[in-house]
């Protein structure tokens, strides 16, 4: 049967579903890929399907000089070794705080590249810098020490002192690291005796660091096994400059979809706060994807 | 081995009203009795579920189970627990909760067996305890801490920093397993 130019028509009217039902069909095909296949019910996901957006923000706030320092690893390292961030809070009041957390800066950078399974020797590194430390200044400054290590779908963590180290899931922040002040300590002491904690927090000498890069011997916290990170994480590594004046809980007025616009929101939030004694506030921002290739 | 730490806080109750009892023997045996403020359960009941753990060195898991259901059918929250030769065996009933941390992940365990393997970490907990912890929290102060103590200490200050542990009774238990003797 031969197609006569009056059933041309005809053939065009079928053209148009035909292509729209392909260009419907190919993006059911991409979606279900995306969203079911690669997550956990469907089978786990490749370890290197995840990829981290970064942005940081290093602040002077009300104080006379910056004490805080910060360290990120570079990112084009990201597939081959992970990546690290620091935040170092070098402690206010204390002659040689900005000083000693520039150092503990420096030292990061020199560790790495740093194995992602050795958390303990890493530990022990950062132990042995704080001796070192505590020789030179004889507890005339000091520092916090809060670091991420990212490789995969996986993440490690390091901390002295009380910065911060936060996750935050479906909207949700969590501070990851306990803070190693005297507050803690009296708790645990609490606890023990079956009472209530709210003398701890009256204690006026409660914030008081009780571990922190420049003491002898500190107690390096670190994950002796890694947290597993899932697309759609989001990781703040901070100073208490950032908690301390955007309380947790309005966390997610701040959050956005990429890393640099959630920074520079939590940035504004804090200035916006106009604290008078506004301390040095530091964070790195993680957004964790996955990606589609 | 398995090395735990047990959490047994009045909170801001007059009186501490849940239990916990444990029978340190081959097999650690444990029950886990979660008495929210409208529960009753009387004295006697709860010393012969004592009795019962005590003698359960024993006891299949089962003949333990049954014999132990006919008194706590009112009670409705508790969870019996066995660990023996690497593997961990539960049931639940209402609110008292346990989890692994297996993979980087916290997850809860399933009623029956479960294997376990060095440096596994299990926390078994009451809905009041699990109130003030979400699964981060708990999973992160897990794999930070060298001990079941420290890790539960670290969780009782992340419940303190929200309610001064002034609230209900907090009762949970953390274990750690621990290659060799």
């Amino acid at each position: 049967m031969q197609t006569s130019f009056a059933d041309l028509p005809a053939l065009h009217g079928l053209i148009l579903p035909a292509v729209v039902l392909f260009v419907l069909t190919t993006a059911v095909f991409i979606w279900f890929s995306v969203v079911y296949i690669k997550k956990d019910g469907f089978g786990h996901p490749d370890d290197n399907d995840l990829y981290i957006d970064c942005a940081w923000f290093c602040e002077i706030g009300k104080r006379p000089s910056q004490q805080d320092s910060v360290y990120i690893s570079p990112l084009e390292d990201y597939r081959k070794y992970g990546i690290t961030a620091l935040v170092a809070d070098g402690m206010g009041g204390m002659e040689y705080g900005g000083e000693i957390s520039e150092k503990v800066a420096d030292f990061v950078e020199s560790m790495c590249p740093m194995s992602f399974f050795a958390s303990e020797q890493n530990a022990d590194e950062l132990r042995r810098l704080s001796n070192v430390l505590y020789d030179e200044y004889q507890l005339h400054g000091g520092s916090t020490l809060a670091m991420v290590h990212i490789t995969g779908n996986f993440m490690n963590y390091y901390s002295v002192g009380d910065s911060d180290i936060i996750l935050i899931r479906d909207g949700s922040p969590t501070i990851l690291n306990p803070r190693q002040n005297y507050m803690s300590i009296l708790i645990k002491s609490l606890c023990r005796n079956n009472k209530q904690t709210q003398t701890a927090y009256s204690n006026p000498k409660a914030r008081s660091l009780v571990d922190f890069m420049g003491n002898k011997n500190p107690r390096v916290i670190y994950t002796k096994k890694p947290i597993r990170i899932f697309d759609g994480d989001k990781i703040i590594v901070s100073s208490d400059g950032l908690t301390d004046a955007v309380s947790l809980r309005n966390f997610k007025h701040y959050l956005k979809d990429s890393a640099s616009s959630t920074a520079l929101e939590l940035k504004h939030a804090v200035a916006a706060r106009k604290r008078p004694k506004q301390d040095n506030y530091t964070a790195i921002v993680f957004t964790v994807k996955r990606s589609l290739l | 081995m398995i090395e735990n730490y047990i959490l047994m806080h009045k909170g801001g109750q007059e009186e501490y009203r849940d239990s916990v009892f444990v029978n340190y023997s081959s097999a650690l045996t444990m029950a886990i009795l979660y008495l929210p403020t409208e529960a009753e359960f009387s004295v006697a009941d709860e010393a012969s579920v004592q009795a019962l753990v005590q003698a359960s060195s024993k006891m299949r898991f089962t003949d333990l189970s049954e014999s132990i259901y006919p008194i706590l059918t009112n009670l409705r929250n508790y969870m019996l627990i066995r660990i023996d030769d690497n593997t961990i065996t539960i049931e639940r009933h209402g609110k008292v909760f346990a989890y692994i941390v297996q993979n980087g992940e916290l997850k809860m365990l399933p009623n029956g067996k479960t294997s376990l393997e060095d440096g596994d970490r299990v926390i078994c907990c009451t809905a009041e305890f699990k109130r003030c912890l979400n699964d981060i929290a708990i999973l992160s102060d897990a794999v930070i801490s060298d001990s079941a103590e420290e890790w539960m200490d670290n969780m009782v200050c992340r419940i303190s920093d929200r309610n001064r542990l002034s609230e209900g009774n907090l009762t949970a238990v953390t274990m750690i397993v621990r290659s060799g003797d």
